[in-house]
């Protein structure tokens, strides 16, 4: 363990109440959190889509996604995340 | 009688090119990395080009969805609960898959902080 001051000093602040940098994201709107998600719907809508290419390419007895197989999972996928 | 000089009129082509105008869009090393991140498989150059269009495609559709959802509930503003109907009609969330347990696994810890109530000392919950 440090034990010199700087270290004391963060490990107090990490303990402590809200660190510095989040405290000014949380005096804004619900907006600031909304934004943050959009990312994640993104990223769970890309790993669907990775998921269905690659099965698409092992059903075909590819060792490389091609286009046809990216093709055909975005049609499946972008139907499936429709609201 | 003498004729005011006049800048000689610069022809087309020598003109500086004029930007294009583009559409925001994710950048594709971005899409592209997560992409194979998730994939796990060698995966062709075309193939990429289809998943960013797709990717377009997706924002489109999401965007139309979340102004319905906004609409619908009378108001203006986009908000989280909105996006947790989607995921939940997207199939994403569900009762077994909370929408916490996704927020976990996907999203870095910095999100995280942001996203998820946390208990520290002193009986505060941030956010």
């Amino acid at each position: 363990m440090a034990l010199d001051v700087a270290g004391v000093n963060t490990y107090t602040e990490e303990l402590g109440s809200t660190p510095r940098s989040c405290r000014s994201d949380m005096g804004k709107m619900p907006g600031a959190r909304f934004a943050e998600q959009v990312p994640l719907n993104f990223l769970l809508f890309l790993h669907r889509l990775a998921e269905e290419a690659r099965t698409n390419a092992f059903e075909n007895k590819s060792k490389i996604i091609k286009p046809e197989h990216a093709i055909a999972a975005a049609k499946v996928i972008l139907k499936k995340s429709r609201g | 009688p003498l004729q005011p000089l006049r800048a000689k009129p610069v022809p087309k082509g020598l003109r500086a090119p004029q930007r294009k105008t583009r559409e925001p869009e994710v950048a594709s090393s971005l899409i592209k990395s997560i992409f194979s991140h998730y994939v796990k498989m060698s995966v062709s150059r075309d193939a990429f080009k289809i998943v960013e269009k797709c990717s377009e495609r997706y924002f489109k559709q999401l965007s139309n969805d979340l102004e319905a959802y906004s609409h619908h509930a009378g108001r203006k503003t986009v908000e989280m609960a909105d996006l947790e109907v989607l995921m939940r009609r997207q199939g994403l969330v569900t009762d077994k898959m909370p929408l916490h347990v996704l927020i976990e696994r996907y999203l870095p810890l910095e999100y995280r902080k942001l996203l998820i109530p946390v208990a520290v000392s002193g009986n505060k919950v941030i956010p």
